[in-house]
């Protein structure tokens, strides 16, 4: 490197022992040179790389599938145990938050009429107690 | 400051187990997979690289598990939260300086780093000679056809595709990962072409597998650390570093996932193929190219 003060000794200059592989330049899949393939090269290996992504997402929503089918009902009943406050995860979508506010809404409705229903067995039930008692002429048993 | 040993080689060729082996040496710490020079600024490790083929989340987990651990003491999701503000307060600091200052904090253990990404490309290595003028530098290497089986048996060879290693055959491509094996060494050893003898080594993955005391103490000599039985021993429980599990949620990985399920180091025999037969992934029955066939010579096999 004689007369350029900038370049390296030769003891620090890197090997250049070439490659061996058909698709070279910036390694990483950012930019590979794909210059040097014919069209038909270049969909070919845009076809591997297809193929390689369908395997890699049937995989996953096969494993989404096992997963759902057999924990559905405790991910069901621990929705809203996914945080400390009981909240569901701050990146779930809205239309499954608005789905969660009308199935509550909806549960709330069904206790109420429930609610409302035994009360009025309740009452049909105190009567027919208080009927039987003032035939017999004694306390209910929980007044004695 | 004590300067890093660096482990050179393709993934798939030990150097998870080897990286932590040596790191449990009571003069060393070993790191998970910082991958920090995989770009110039640590923000690169949060840029999205391509959505060509895969993403790169995994990549920045090593250097969290590594600052929660080094700054926190321990790495649970608090820490891992502390790592990430650590990050993100230097995230315009070029990586050198960044992997710097997590030296400095370990000093004087000798940092013991494998990020086999940072193979891929000549320029990266040349960026860890720049950091740390006065790195070693142990190059690993491992029989092509199994660490070309161990590529592939891997998420269908992803890491080959990732690098483009791939043939064209008539009216098909199809991931031949021996390229992957052949320029990734290609690039190590034009690499270590600027580093002086002193400061690298050359060591087969298999001769450390089949007699790793023998190898490790080798290896200790070299540095110029212990090589007594009581460092050699601790060098054989791997399984003992912080990191050689699966971390917090928030940072699971930074290595090998094989390797977090089942850390410990069990002896065995390597078998080590022959080089001129039908290698496994091809069904043309193929065998190996003859430069690859060379070069797997020339490193003893």
């Amino acid at each position: 490197m004689v007369g350029d003060g900038n370049s390296p000794p030769p003891w620090r200059v890197p090997g250049k022992r070439p490659k061996l592989g058909p698709i070279q330049g910036d390694p990483v899949t950012t930019h590979p040179n794909l210059d040097a393939l014919t069209p038909r090269q270049r969909a070919l290996r845009t076809a591997v790389i297809q193929e390689f992504k369908a395997k890699k997402v049937k995989k996953f929503l096969e494993k989404q599938v096992e997963h759902l089918n057999t924990n559905r009902q405790v991910v069901e009943g621990i929705k809203f145990l996914f945080d400390e406050h009981g909240r569901p995860p701050r990146n779930a979508p809205l239309e499954d938050i608005v789905e969660q506010r009308r199935h509550i809404e909806y549960q709330i409705r069904w206790f109420e009429a429930l609610l409302l229903e035994l009360k009025n067995r309740l009452v049909k039930v105190k009567e027919i107690e208080d009927y039987a008692f003032e035939a017999l002429g004694a306390e209910p048993l929980d007044e004695q | 400051m004590a300067q890093p040993l660096f482990l050179l080689a393709p993934p798939r060729s030990y150097t998870s187990l080897i990286n932590a082996m040596l790191g449990q040496h009571p003069e060393a710490f070993g790191l998970p997979e910082l991958c920090l020079f995989n770009g110039r600024r640590l923000k690169d490790l949060w840029t999205r690289e391509t959505d060509e083929i895969s993403d790169n989340t995994r990549a920045r987990q090593g250097i969290l598990r590594a600052v929660a651990e080094i700054y926190g003491g321990e790495q649970t999701k608090a820490t891992v939260t502390m790592a990430s503000h650590w990050a993100a307060a230097r995230e315009d600091m070029p990586v050198g300086e960044v992997y710097r200052e997590l030296v400095a904090k370990i000093d004087p253990l000798i940092p013991v780093e494998k990020s086999p990404a940072y193979t891929i490309a000549l320029e990266r290595m040349l960026a860890m000679d720049e950091a740390f003028p006065e790195a070693r530098y142990l190059h690993l290497t491992r029989h092509p056809v199994g660490q070309c089986k161990s590529v592939m048996k891997m998420n269908w060879g992803a890491f080959a595709l990732y690098v483009n290693s791939m043939e064209f055959q008539g009216d098909r491509a199809v991931i031949e990962p021996q390229y992957a094996w052949y320029d990734l060494n290609i690039n190590i050893l034009n690499f270590l072409d600027i580093i002086p003898e002193h400061r690298k080594l050359r060591v087969r993955g298999e001769d450390i597998m089949s007699d790793p005391p023998r190898q490790l103490a080798k290896i200790c000599r070299w540095l110029a650390i212990r090589d007594d039985e009581q460092a050699v021993d601790d060098m054989m429980h791997p399984e003992r570093s912080p990191f050689a599990c699966f971390g917090p949620l928030t940072a699971m990985f930074g290595n090998d996932p094989n390797f977090l399920r089942g850390p410990t180091f069990r002896p065995h025999k390597v078998k080590v193929p022959r080089l001129d037969q039908p290698v496994p992934w091809r069904d043309d029955g193929e065998g190996l190219h003859p430069r690859v066939v060379e070069l797997a010579q020339e490193f003893g096999y």
